[in-house]
């Protein structure tokens, strides 16, 4: 048995003129007359999420305002056997929501209301399009934020944080998405809505929120969500540290986090990308270091000295040359500012990037460091490191230009020769950018054949038909997309 | 289709000859509710060949760590238990990468003590890790008082493996602590109760111990008062667990007479004494503070009350800020979590199956009005039958559900008839 079959399997791929004139028709009468797309030059917005290399809009969008809107177009597209692909703000960063094999997409933006808050229980149930940072927009009054916090919060959306598992910088310490959805509201690819888990912590039978989060996109569309709440600590404490090299930066990562303390957040810059921010922006980096660590705790203001303290103990000890504390909230925010901006401050050195989403064990990351310089050299093509290295999700940064075919196609080889390192070090392919068309080729160096079967299986009992989303995430049988240009410029 | 077989004595040559003579046993003391023939396997791959086996001749099977779970939940034992006892290794410890990796018959106790070594530690706290198999844990999702800070097996479950239907031997996750290639299939085997497979391995990610430990600890004569302070505390302060407990069980930890709120304060000792000190303001003159090996002793005392031996015991789940309310209405002993919303709840009275029926169905209304569920840990034996062990998910829900086993155990004999609606 191959885990997965083709696409469209009993689906239409493509509709004839007619048959999406006719379409369009009946769910227009189902989501009114702008909450249809069907004219090319509108439907080009749609063609891509940050994986850009691969583009291809949709035949017809809908955008429904409410579940029932969902659920019908959705049972309207089961009678007419035609598969669709969910999108939320299409922030993601795998080809989730490429229209590769359904005709149809449904886009979850015009359900963006917050439905409910509940603060003495630390629960917020909201549509599925709201945007991540609403959320904690919306609680931050009351002392909460919502803890997944992706660079791109300020525009994903929940629904998207749902079907990617996403992650971000503090989810070293608060968890990933999964961690903090209760429950939710699914659409199944026959148009019915199933309510699962909810907002109490037990839950009854099989966990399968936990099997809808990450799923990307492949068992239905969420249309809402119970999450809980984190409360704001009480007090933050930012760190800068500078080494001489990569080394023992990441010495000193461990050593934190085996003394004991869990950071809200550990970020490393290498010395290509320190550079490339104090040329952009001139943040106060010092120009020469091989690598800086910023480091964030939080907690009670009475821990907070002593855990500064400790973490700049050990900082040193593992050879940092100099370590900052961030004096006051204009300090913290320049930090963040340079972790963040790193990503616009490397467009300047070449016309093109691609970053790769990677993971190794926390104590490989010397290891995979040296690996990368080396393919860098090997390969004749600069690479930057920015990363979340408390959890050793790496994100090299491959520099190259477009212009040059021999150099896109050198940069497409040292991602995936990365990505095999990883692998070979215990690792996995992504954590937390998802698998989508980016990675599907590469799934088999991580799961058997049995493995990727019982995760088809495990699909099918959401959509038997394949309908939702089809083709993604496991690997296709004899049709591996070839990738044409790492084109991915997109802020991590 | 046969019927499925159940002769324990055709079944224990059968396993003779598949894995050898010594691997097969008749049950003992609690498993013989569990199981009528038990089989030892040592490797995956035995597993994989009883599974093959049972699944050819149609026997029902149970995966089982010490059988209390299997013996709470089954009305009658299943043809055979598959003791993961005898799996009990640790398969790779990583203390830098504070990440582990266990075979699933290792005890947690076990577990937790070979990684102690290095003040780390599987931070999952269900009564009596001495006996309470990894393989349980996972299995039956159980946590305790430490799920406030955290979480539970879904939080630290980073990749598992185990035999599913064909004799297939199936991975999900990994060895990293941040992961989301594929799906997971941790989160489907997590609470599971064995009825997809058998769970032969689990990884975890460790959290470091914390440097000190404190109770704090405050009377009060209700439940509401306890509540409100309980709510107090989890506003102003982080504590590492938080539990309200009730007077017949505040006299089971030797504190008679009083609804108590216990407060476990974990950190550097500025950390500590700044939050006992905050409490004592917050609770004023009835707070008590307990330090040391008296705190350590407390904490285990709390984590390993156990309602087996009642006449009646369940866990409640509501919305967090409904616990309190719920608990009273319920008029019960308890153990509170109360910053999750959950409490392990008993009745001592000696009742009939008509009562308890009717007990349980009052207590189900008032989970449900809360927005949440009930889940009969342990009953009498001559209670069994009045009632369901587990609540009814949503018909929308449970649907998904049958597809689930049906897909993952299309022959049926993965610890069959015990789980919700009927799996």
């Amino acid at each position: 048995m191959n885990p997965q079959t083709e696409p469209n399997r009993g689906a239409e791929a493509r509709l004839g003129q007619e048959q999406a004139d006719d379409l369009a028709a009946e769910l227009r009468a189902i989501v009114g007359e702008n909450g249809v797309v069907a004219r090319a030059t509108e439907l080009r917005v749609y063609e891509c999420d940050g994986w850009t290399i691969e583009r291809r809009a949709p035949q017809l969008l809908a955008l429904p305002r409410t579940t029932a809107e969902v659920s019908a177009v959705l049972r309207t597209l089961y009678r007419r056997g035609i598969a669709f692909v969910p999108r939320g703000a299409g922030t993601g960063l795998s080809g989730g929501c490429l229209p590769l094999y359904a005709p149809v997409m449904v886009c979850t933006s015009r359900m963006n209301r917050i439905i409910a808050i509940d603060i003495a229980s630390r629960r917020v149930e909201v549509e599925s399009g709201v945007v991540n940072i609403n959320v904690s927009n919306a609680v931050k009054a009351a002392g909460y934020f919502y803890a997944p916090d992706p660079s791109s919060q300020v525009a994903c959306t929940i629904g998207g944080n749902i079907a990617e598992n996403s992650g971000g910088p503090h989810t070293l310490k608060y968890g990933v998405t999964t961690n903090h959805v209760m429950g939710v509201e699914l659409v199944a690819p026959d148009g019915e809505i199933v309510e699962l888990g909810g907002a109490a912590e037990e839950r009854v039978g099989y966990d399968l929120t936990g099997a809808v989060v990450g799923a990307e996109g492949t068992v239905g569309i969420v249309t809402r969500a119970t999450l809980k709440l984190t409360r704001e600590p009480e007090a933050r404490r930012t760190l800068l540290a500078v080494f001489a090299d990569v080394d023992s930066a990441t010495r000193a990562v461990s050593a934190t986090i085996a003394a004991g303390i869990v950071p809200g957040a550990i970020e490393m810059m290498d010395r290509l990308i320190i550079r490339a921010v104090e040329d952009a922006f001139a943040v106060g980096l010092p120009r020469d270091a091989g690598a800086v660590l910023i480091i964030e705790i939080d907690g009670l203001e009475a821990a907070m000295a002593d855990h500064a303290e400790a973490i700049a103990r050990i900082a040193r000890e593992a050879g940092a040359s100099e370590v900052r504390v961030a004096r006051d909230e204009a300090e913290r925010t320049l930090l963040w500012k340079a972790r963040k901006r790193a990503f616009g401050a490397v467009g300047r050195l070449a016309p093109n990037y691609a970053t790769q989403d990677g993971v190794v064990p926390r104590t490989r990351l010397p290891d995979i460091l040296r690996v990368i310089s080396g393919l860098s050299e090997k390969f004749g093509l600069a690479i930057g490191n920015v990363f979340h290295a408390g959890d050793g999700n790496i994100h090299p940064i491959v520099l190259y230009d477009e212009r040059d075919p021999d150099q896109v196609r050198r940069a497409i080889e040292v991602g995936r020769e990365i990505l095999r390192a990883c692998v070979a070090m215990g690792g996995s392919l992504t954590g937390e950018h998802g698998i989508g068309v980016e990675k599907q080729a590469e799934m088999p160096l991580i799961f058997s054949p049995d493995d990727l079967i019982a995760m088809a299986e495990l699909r099918r009992v959401f959509d038997p038909a394949e309908r939702s989303n089809p083709g993604k995430v496991i690997p296709r049988p004899g049709a591996c997309v070839e990738v044409a240009a790492p084109h991915r410029q997109v802020a991590l | 289709m046969s019927e499925i077989r159940e002769d324990p004595a055709a079944i224990a040559k059968a396993i003779d000859a598949l894995i050898g003579s010594g691997r097969v046993r008749t049950p003992r003391g609690r498993e013989t509710l569990a199981a009528r023939v038990i089989a030892e396997p040592r490797t995956s791959a035995e597993v994989s060949e009883l599974v093959r086996m049972c699944e050819a001749d149609r026997i029902a099977l149970a995966a089982m760590g010490a059988a209390r779970t299997l013996a709470s939940i089954r009305r009658e034992p299943a043809a055979l238990g598959v003791a993961m006892t005898t799996m009990a290794r640790v398969l790779a410890y990583e203390p830098d990468d504070m990440t582990v990796s266990v075979e699933a018959g290792i005890t947690l106790g076990a577990l937790n003590s070979r990684v102690g070594e290095r003040r780390q530690q599987l931070a999952l706290d269900p009564p009596g890790p001495d006996v309470t198999t990894i393989g349980a844990v996972v299995a039956a999702a159980q946590s305790g008082p430490l799920r406030l800070s955290e979480g539970t097996p879904r939080d630290l479950l980073i990749g598992v493996r185990f035999v599913g239907h064909d004799a297939r031997l199936i991975s999900s996750g990994g060895r990293v602590v941040k992961n989301v290639a594929g799906y997971d299939l941790m989160k489907v085997m997590t609470g599971s109760f064995g009825t997809l497979g058998i769970i032969v391995e689990a990884t975890f990610k460790l959290r470091p111990m914390a440097e000190g430990y404190t109770i704090v600890m405050a009377r009060f004569t209700s439940a509401a008062e306890a509540f409100a302070a309980a709510r107090a505390a989890l506003e102003a302060l982080t504590p590492l667990h938080l539990e309200v407990v009730s007077p017949g069980v505040a006299t089971m930890l030797g504190y008679p007479d009083s609804f108590l709120v216990i407060a476990g304060i974990a950190g550097v000792e500025r950390e500590i004494q700044w939050q006992c000190e905050r409490l004592a303001a917050l609770l004023g003159n009835r707070v008590s503070v307990v330090t040391g090996f008296e705190a350590s002793g407390l904490y285990a005392r709390i984590r390993d009350l156990d309602f087996a031996a009642a006449a009646l015991a369940a866990k409640l789940s509501v919305i967090p800020a409904e616990l309190g309310a719920c608990l009273e209405r319920c008029a019960v002993e308890f153990c509170a979590h109360a910053g999750s919303g959950v409490a392990e709840i008993t009745i001592e009275r000696e009742m009939d199956a008509g009562e308890a029926a009717a007990t349980i169905a009052r207590w189900r209304t008032i989970a449900h009005a809360a927005r949440g569920n009930l889940r009969i840990v342990s009953a009498a034996s001559a209670l069994r039958g009045a009632f369901q062990m587990f609540d009814d998910p949503a018909p929308g829900a449970l649907a998904l559900m049958h597809r689930l086993k049906a897909s993952f155990d299309p022959a049926g004999i993965f610890n069959p008839r015990c789980f919700v609606g009927g799996i």
